[in-house]
């Protein structure tokens, strides 16, 4: 909502936009442990790097040679083997709807804990496209997307999509939860700023089931996206489910399904 | 409450009263002769007793009790002509004085100022009085004269961002300034996402800001009040006053019912951008425009009666084609009594409707449904006016408020949400408040306003502990749930140390019941208000603050200093990644913590002559200290600038012409950029250190305006005013924001978003 009323703002005044210089702050390098189960075949993998200074090149160095556990409430304990400097591979635990995992990371002596649990998995049943004449205009016709799925009756379900237009990924960060139509057909489209979809073009659609603490990480990052310091919100570094010691990113194990369709 | 409070009160009047000498009072209405207007804060005071006299109140009605004489009665208001009057004092004595504009060529260039040393005098301390006519000389962006834009210019008081109309006082945020239109509380006073006010001049009579150290009779808000009264209407003869501009016209018309007795104006005003957007391919199934009505009607009933009442409609309305829609806008209504029940005893009595709502209107895929939230209060109050003598008066009186808060929510066809329901709620408030003359220097005032919130039933209210559920508490339809009492004391004085200076000094306790969240760092049409509960508790503000007022050259220079200290208690904010919109609780989404302000400021006003004008300078900080936020240490708030500055100066070149020009420069705002940089999915993440640690770059420019008055034709008169906003192209920052760089993806980088170069804004105004 902000970001199209923002949008609208500097639309609708004369503006001008260029790039700065802005001398900010050098930071220690933090730990960034990013984690992922699907229900997907495996391996999953789990990185592990390191922060860098804003005007350093977006190369993030490796955390290597760490020790990383996940475990399931089955009893499967899998050691992940390091693939790739900081990148780590599980060899045999498998993604399962209703299962929860857990993350442990020792790594330069400190330990770092992270679980989640994968949630049941809510068919996406079909996409539909939606003709939107969005707040900027657009030439003609564009659509949205709206994923058609049963919310399922039980409160607390919460979901992540990812939207590809013609190969190319949207990095707007969307996600829904039902604290709105809970148990019903979904009928919201996916507002996303990044992407416009016109007639011809081919859209797939990725639905992930996640967990309240993903969602609460995403739509932060949603949030911060949106205008950045002058028009939104106040941004603050997402809340996460690792602990121990402090680590950015998030360990999430969620359900993925996708669906593509070209639009008519 | 009042039954007690009364009695106690009527003891303390008689004591004052209970004086040998045999005395009169003198007491009336003071009028503008041309149209009948009551004119606020006229100076009224005998040649016979120097350092004895008093002013007009908000409707215009003065008492004044004096022994047994005979007097000369001076009735003094700038920019009207000295009115002076013999009486002989014999019994209490009626007498309406009607005053003449002063019609020599300088009379509208003059900076309010009702008595020429009455900055001195006056016990108020940071207050402000803006002149209507004055505000239409300062250039204002797109030529739409603005109260809330010239009260930005004064020290102490600081826009919200580039060319927009929310304002911060001493430190305080956007939802700490009471702002009354007619004494009914306006909640949200911009239009188009805060670039132009809800106040639409033309209906406008007074406007004065008081910051923080308001007299017991206000209250409900922590920073400041802002005080603006809708003019009643010509009772004389018929007006109409207009203006066509390049973003919006308006229309005036006023005039008697019945003349002498009965007066009515209907303002209106209009943009019309939307039909520009029209004729644009890309806009042309979008809408986007707002529009005020003002209109006010009085009837004087006898003497001793008078009736007014007043209204205000505004709304926004943004449209994208069939999909998208939202409007908001606030409603306002107030009747008012006047009674003279004595000659020393006047009474007000409002009834006053306010409502504020927003609604989001969303089509997708053939289903509607909508967000929408809205308050809506219903007020009365009470207010008795006291003039025992002329070293004395009092008011006091009662105010109460109900509030009905619906909180965000989603509404629609197939829409099933967790029910939120509206919450209802009892604001309040017995006050009293004396001023005492306790000597030809010194000055004394001070009040006690009680304040007491009562949750009332109909909702279920949850209690969190760091956001953890640990109990609820259901309030049944007509139940009382939980009452907050706060004593809220007030004092202030003047004294002067002799003929061109003097000291003021003030404190003052606040509170505030309800609250606006906000996640954004600029406001927006949907940020919501929310009334105090189990878990918010009313904020507490406690300021002091001390001034030296000094005037020059026969007053026509004047300066002032004043510092100021302020401590604020249960400030509320949302804690990092809060869901605004669609958390079935948005308390669980709240934390809390204190404040503090503290500065200096420095003004010095030119009031009379072919020059006039103001410099005015802040130097200040202010801090939040929220647990949750920034590791729970004290961080600057985003209203936090160190320095503000303004100049502003108007020159009467020739009859015809006046121009005027305008510098503003201030530390940018603190904010928060990344110290760092991660990657998540494949997307640049930035990591943030402290909250607030950065600033934005400082911002300044100059404005230049001109206006030609047209020679009037019999009756018509008109003027044009011309008006370059950011003269010399100054790119301020009014976003920056971090990206990948398009062309290498191995970098990213920072990109200034500026808003305004250049604006020239032409504006056609007229009246006949």
């Amino acid at each position: 909502m902000r970001n199209i009323l923002l949008a609208l703002a500097v639309l609708t005044f004369a503006s001008c936009e260029k790039e700065i210089e802005i001398d900010l702050n050098s930071t220690d390098p933090k730990v960034v442990i990013e984690g992922n189960i699907t229900n997907n075949p495996g391996p999953h993998y789990v990185r592990i790097s390191k922060t860098v200074n804003f005007s350093e090149t977006n190369n993030y160095p490796p955390v290597t040679g760490a020790l990383v556990i996940i475990t399931d409430n089955t009893g499967v304990t899998d050691t992940l083997t390091e693939a790739t400097p900081g990148m780590y591979r599980t060899n045999k635990i498998i993604g399962t709807p209703g299962n929860t995992y857990t993350l442990t990371v020792s790594s330069e002596g400190k330990d770092y804990r992270a679980v989640s649990t994968m949630p049941q998995l809510v068919s996406l049943d079909s996409v539909r496209f939606n003709i939107f004449s969005g707040p900027l205009g657009g030439n003609g016709d564009a659509y949205t997307v709206i994923p058609v799925f049963t919310d399922p009756s039980v409160f607390g379900n919460s979901y992540r999509f990812i939207q590809t237009v013609n190969g190319e990924e949207d990095k707007s960060y969307i996600v829904f939860n039902d604290n709105v139509n809970n148990g019903s057909v979904n009928q919201r489209p996916i507002f996303s700023p990044d992407a416009e979809i016109n007639t011809g073009d081919t859209v797939s659609i990725e639905m992930r089931c996640i967990d309240n603490i993903a969602y609460t990480y995403f739509y932060t990052l949603s949030q911060i996206a949106g205008g950045g310091p002058g028009g939104g919100t106040t941004p603050s570094n997402p809340p996460n489910n690792i602990t121990g010691n402090y680590a950015l990113g998030l360990f999430t194990a969620y359900t993925s399904q996708k669906r593509t369709e070209v639009v008519k | 409450m009042m039954n007690k409070l009364f009695p106690l009160l009527a003891v303390g009047l008689i004591l004052n009263t209970a004086q040998a000498q045999t005395k009169f009072t003198l007491n009336g209405t003071v009028k503008d002769k041309k149209t009948g207007e009551t004119l606020i804060g006229v100076a009224v005071y005998v040649k016979e007793i120097s350092g004895t006299g008093t002013s007009s109140n908000e409707y215009g009605f003065y008492s004044l009790t004096l022994p047994q004489g005979k007097y000369h009665v001076i009735s003094n208001y700038v920019g009207y002509k000295a009115d002076t009057v013999v009486v002989n004092l014999t019994a209490n004595t009626k007498l309406d004085r009607s005053l003449s504009e002063n019609t020599s060529q300088l009379k509208e260039v003059v900076v309010s100022n009702k008595r020429k040393d009455d900055n001195l005098r006056k016990t108020e301390i940071g207050v402000e009085k803006l002149d209507i006519k004055e505000i239409e000389k300062i250039p204002i962006i797109f030529g739409e004269k603005d109260i809330l834009k010239t009260i930005q210019l004064l020290p102490g008081v600081k826009s919200a961002g580039e060319g927009n109309s929310g304002f911060f006082v001493r430190g305080g945020s956007a939802d700490q300034n009471l702002i009354l239109l007619d004494e009914a509380p306006v909640y949200n006073a911009s239009h188009l996402l805060g670039f132009f006010s809800t106040f639409n001049s033309d209906a406008l009579k007074d406007v004065s800001i008081i910051k923080g150290n308001s007299p017991a009779q206000y209250g409900g808000r922590l920073s400041s009040v802002l005080d603006v009264k809708m003019k009643e209407g010509n009772n004389q003869g018929y007006n109409v006053t207009g203006g066509l501009g390049l973003i919006s016209s308006r229309l005036s018309v006023e005039g008697p019912i019945q003349k002498d007795k009965s007066s009515f104006i209907v303002s209106g005003r209009r943009t019309y951008a939307d039909v520009f957007l029209k004729a644009t391919d890309d806009f042309k199934d979008n809408s986007l425009y707002f529009y005020d009505l003002n209109a006010k009607a009085n009837y004087r009933i006898n003497e001793k009666n008078r009736i007014y009442a007043s209204g205000y409609f505004g709304r926004d309305v943004l449209g994208f084609g069939d999909n998208f829609g939202i409007d908001w806008g606030n409603t306002t209504a107030t009747v008012r009594w006047n009674s003279i029940i004595s000659p020393k005893l006047f009474s007000n009595t409002s009834f006053i409707y306010s409502n504020y709502d927003y609604n989001i209107k969303i089509n997708s895929g053939g289903t509607d449904f909508n967000i929408n939230s809205q308050i809506k209060d219903w007020n009365l109050k009470q207010e008795f006016q006291f003039f025992p003598n002329a070293k004395n008066s009092w008011r006091f009186g009662f105010n109460s408020i109900h509030h009905n808060i619906t909180p965000s929510r989603f509404e629609g066809d197939n829409i099933t949400a967790e029910e939120k329901e509206s919450r209802y709620s009892l604001e309040n408030a017995v006050f009293a408040n004396n001023t005492m003359k306790l000597s030809n220097r010194f000055t004394l005032d001070y009040g006690l306003r009680f304040s007491f919130y009562t949750i009332l039933g109909g909702d279920k209210y949850n209690i969190y502990d760091k956001g953890k559920l640990t109990d609820s508490v259901v309030l049944a339809s007509g139940d009382f749930g939980k009452t907050y009492y706060n004593l809220e004391p007030r004092m202030q004085f003047s004294y002067l140390l002799n003929d061109v200076s003097s000291i003021k000094g003030g404190y003052a306790r606040n509170t505030q019941h309800l609250h606006l969240l906000s996640n954004s760092t600029s406001s927006t049409p949907t940020d919501q208000w929310i009334g105090n509960s189990y878990n918010i508790k009313p904020e507490i503000s406690d300021q002091m603050s001390i001034g030296y007022f000094r005037n020059f050259s026969d007053n026509r220079f004047q300066f002032s200093v004043e510092g100021y200290y302020k401590h604020m208690q249960n400030q509320v904010d949302y804690k990092d990644g809060a869901d605004i919109n669609s958390a079935p609780d948005i308390e669980r989404e709240l934390l809390y913590g204190i404040g503090r302000a503290y500065g200096v400021e420095l003004l010095l006003k030119k009031t009379e002559g072919k020059f006039t004008g103001w410099v005015g300078y802040t130097l200040s900080r202010t801090e939040r200290k929220i647990d949750g936020i920034n590791n729970n240490e004290w961080y600057a708030a985003r209203q936090d600038r160190t320095h503000d500055l303004s100049v502003v100066g108007m020159y009467q070149l020739t009859k015809r012409w006046s121009l005027s020009g305008l510098f503003v420069y201030n530390t940018g705002n603190a904010v928060t950029f990344p110290s760092g940089k991660y990657n998540v999915g494949g997307n640049t993440t930035y990591y943030y250190t402290e909250r607030n640690g950065y600033r934005m770059p400082a911002y300044h420019r100059f404005d230049i305006g001109a206006t030609y008055t047209k020679p009037h034709k019999k009756r018509f008169e008109s003027s044009w005013n011309f008006s370059v906003y950011n003269v010399y192209g100054r790119e301020n920052a009014y976003t920056i924001t971090f990206e990948d760089h398009p062309d290498d993806p191995t970098r990213t980088r920072a990109i200034q978003t500026s808003l305004f170069r250049w604006v020239p804004s032409i504006t056609y105004n007229f009246k006949f």
